[in-house]
């Protein structure tokens, strides 16, 4: 983006409405960095609303955290250069390079670290914040010539290294990465106190909104296997004959059943779509030489059906929606049949004959399903599928009281409201079907309410004899005068049919000690699930509009509340 | 209007929106409020990017009115 893209993209939002405040915090004159960061903000805007950019004073950055954490921005960015770390590190400052004062500069690194770090802890805690580390050189400090690097250069960048480390371990903290400006601006850093040519400045923006605001992470992967997961038809050369090594030139599908690997121990559903022979796929599949655990890829559909047929069912299985689902195969083809039948799923073509092209889709994958945190939900996620899947088999009617009575399920209700959950939070910006309404959550927004005292907050866990779900629903709401008003509430489609929402609003019912709960509800594409449980509870819009149930009314429509319930409170008490 | 002025202007609209067509020709520092240091680094970089010209340091002191950007630009720099 160009500089006067840039300024076009702004004053045609000009009229928009407002779309709340960043911060850009750096030590800089932040000039062209603010243009351009708030173009890249506008663009990624699915609202097309308006915002607005706010940063401090030249020469404070520190003081511009401490001003950015108490503003009402909605996230925040903070670029560090050298010269923020020691001033006698940048170009403005003419304090010297002699022996002393290098060996002064390390010393005191250290300290400015740790009241940086401290600053950035505190903004962590009130919004989200991308941290952008040095991109500009070192001055000529160095007793080496610049091709090889100085003692006093790889100390410094230990140094930076620990801290930034530290910082991508802050709640609320990412770290961009580390790019290297071509060239220093040198004369717009003496003239203006701007250290970056434009093009660089528009590549560090982009970053650091891309970091800033991040799409949901996509849930589950879907891989065809023949010239895909192994080079070969293994319906025709044999399981012996397919291959995904270096020794036999096709390193590539290796490296690309590792990126399944690593991507199923970060909670990535892996599912395979094939035309083949399912017993033979089950004996390919076997082999003790896979990159990645067979285990890891369920449901496994081979057959000569449609491949929209057999994702379709994957789909039910996982009970996911298609947009939330990458399919990959070798097959362009096949790609267009999939996308044709389930719009919204990312079809990406396996690119077998270019092993460049390979890496650079294992690149993609990485933007796919990356996400800032992983938690401990997104392990349990395999597992609570195959256990929904072995629920569903066990019993005709999968719902009824009597069987769910069999799962020994235990429910744990969370009202502590602890501002280090980071689940909550995600899970309601990212669930659909079991929605009170789609309305999604800023980090910032969600923090006020987590410190309004009148907020009611359920976190809800699951585990039984299949094993934990771990955090799978989140209640939000108000209590006032007596009244409880539900804002927010969404369930894992892990979850579903258990009774969950069932024990949850029972709980609310029980913690209010209220007569009567109000929902916030609004219907929407995908919310049918919670629409049919309201149907199911006699929840409709009253004379005034509003969807209302009584206690009483709960309890007459209710039915069995199977599982055994814990209650955790700040007191941490329990019934 | 020539096409170096059309282009200046164009920069004119995209650091200062709120400025009126028949203003341009006469602004300069002193009469547009909104004409601030920062707004005047974001003009001179405006213009260098359209241009593809770099303008010395000593521009930035002296190209401070619409027309003598005009005429800075057309006697320095005719083919850009």
């Amino acid at each position: 983006m160009t500089l006067n893209q840039a300024l076009t993209i702004i004053n045609s939002r000009r009229e928009s409405g407002e779309g709340g405040i960043y911060y850009l915090a750096c030590g800089f004159e932040p000039l062209h960095l603010t243009t351009l960061l708030r173009a890249h903000l506008l663009e990624s805007r699915v609202d097309r609303k308006n915002l607005d950019i706010q940063h401090g004073v030249y020469g404070d950055l520190r003081g511009n955290i401490d001003s950015a954490a108490r503003s009402g921005a909605i996230a925040a960015a903070v670029v560090l250069e050298w010269g923020d770390i020691d001033p006698r590190l940048g170009l403005r400052a003419s304090g010297g390079w002699s022996s002393e004062t290098k060996a002064d500069i390390l010393a005191s690194c250290p300290q400015r670290y740790a009241h940086l770090e401290s600053a950035i802890e505190k903004l962590g805690e009130r919004m989200p914040v991308a941290v952008a580390p040095p991109s500009l050189p070192l001055p000529p400090i160095g007793n080496t010539i610049r091709a090889q690097s100085s003692v006093l250069e790889l100390e410094l960048e230990q140094q930076l290294a620990a801290f930034l480390l530290r910082l991508a371990r802050l709640p609320g903290v990412r770290v961009v990465q580390r790019q290297r400006a071509e060239a220093l601006d040198v004369r717009m850093e003496l003239m203006a106190g701007f250290p970056y040519p434009v093009p660089f400045a528009d590549a560090l923006a982009n970053s650091l909104v891309k970091v800033l605001c991040q799409t949901p992470p996509k849930k589950g992967l879907i891989t065809d296997l023949d010239d895909t997961l192994w080079s070969g038809l293994v319906g025709e050369v044999g399981v012996k004959g397919v291959s995904w090594s270096q020794e036999h030139h096709t390193q590539a599908h290796g490296l690309y059943q590792q990126m399944l690997g690593h991507l199923a121990s970060c909670g990535v559903l892996l599912g395979v779509c094939s035309k083949n022979e399912l017993s033979i796929v089950e004996e390919a599949l076997a082999r003790k030489d896979l990159y990645l655990s067979a285990e890891s890829l369920f449901p496994v559909h081979a057959n000569w059906g449609t491949k929209s047929a057999a994702i379709g069912r994957i789909l039910k299985t996982w009970n996911i929606a298609a947009d939330s689902v990458v399919f990959v195969d070798d097959n362009p083809m096949e790609l267009e049949e999939v996308r044709v039948a389930h719009p919204g799923i990312t079809c990406l073509l396996f690119p077998k004959k270019d092993p460049t092209a390979v890496w650079g889709l294992l690149g993609e994958l990485r933007d796919c399903f990356g996400k800032p945190v992983l938690m401990d939900e997104d392990r349990l996620r395999q597992a609570s599928i195959r256990a929904s899947a072995q629920i569903q088999e066990m019993a005709d009617d999968a719902a009824s009281p009597e069987f769910l009575r069999t799962l020994q399920g235990k429910v744990t209700l969370d009202w502590s409201a602890d501002p280090a959950d980071k689940r909550a939070l995600e899970l309601i910006n990212k669930t659909n079907q079991f929605n009170l309404n789609g309305l999604r959550i800023e980090e910032a927004e969600w923090r006020r309410h987590l410190d309004d005292e009148s907020t009611v907050l359920a976190v809800a866990s699951y585990e039984d004899k299949f094993g934990p779900l771990g955090k799978v629903a989140v209640l939000l709401g108000s209590q006032r005068a007596g009244k409880v008003t539900v804002s927010h509430w969404v369930m894992s489609c892990r979850a579903f049919s258990r009774r969950l929402e069932h024990h949850t609003l029972d709980g609310l019912f029980q913690q209010a000690d209220a007569g009567e709960v109000e929902f916030a509800f609004a219907a929407t594409d995908r919310n049918q699930p919670l629409q049919e449980f309201f149907e199911s509870l006699g929840i409709s819009a009253g004379a005034d509009g509003s969807h209302r149930i009584s206690r009483a009314g709960f309890e007459e429509q209710c039915g069995v509340l199977p599982h055994q319930v814990s209650s955790l409170t700040n007191k941490l008490t329990s019934k | 209007m020539n096409n170096t002025k059309e282009r200046v202007a164009l920069c004119f609209t995209n650091v200062f929106p709120a400025i009126k067509q028949d203003e341009i020709p006469k602004a300069s520092v002193t009469s547009l409020a909104a004409w601030n240091s920062i707004a005047h680094v974001t003009l001179l970089s405006s213009l260098a990017e359209e241009f593809g010209v770099d303008f010395e340091i000593e521009d930035f002191e002296t190209l401070v009115s619409y027309p003598l950007i005009v005429e800075h630009l057309e006697q320095k720099f005719p083919d850009a």
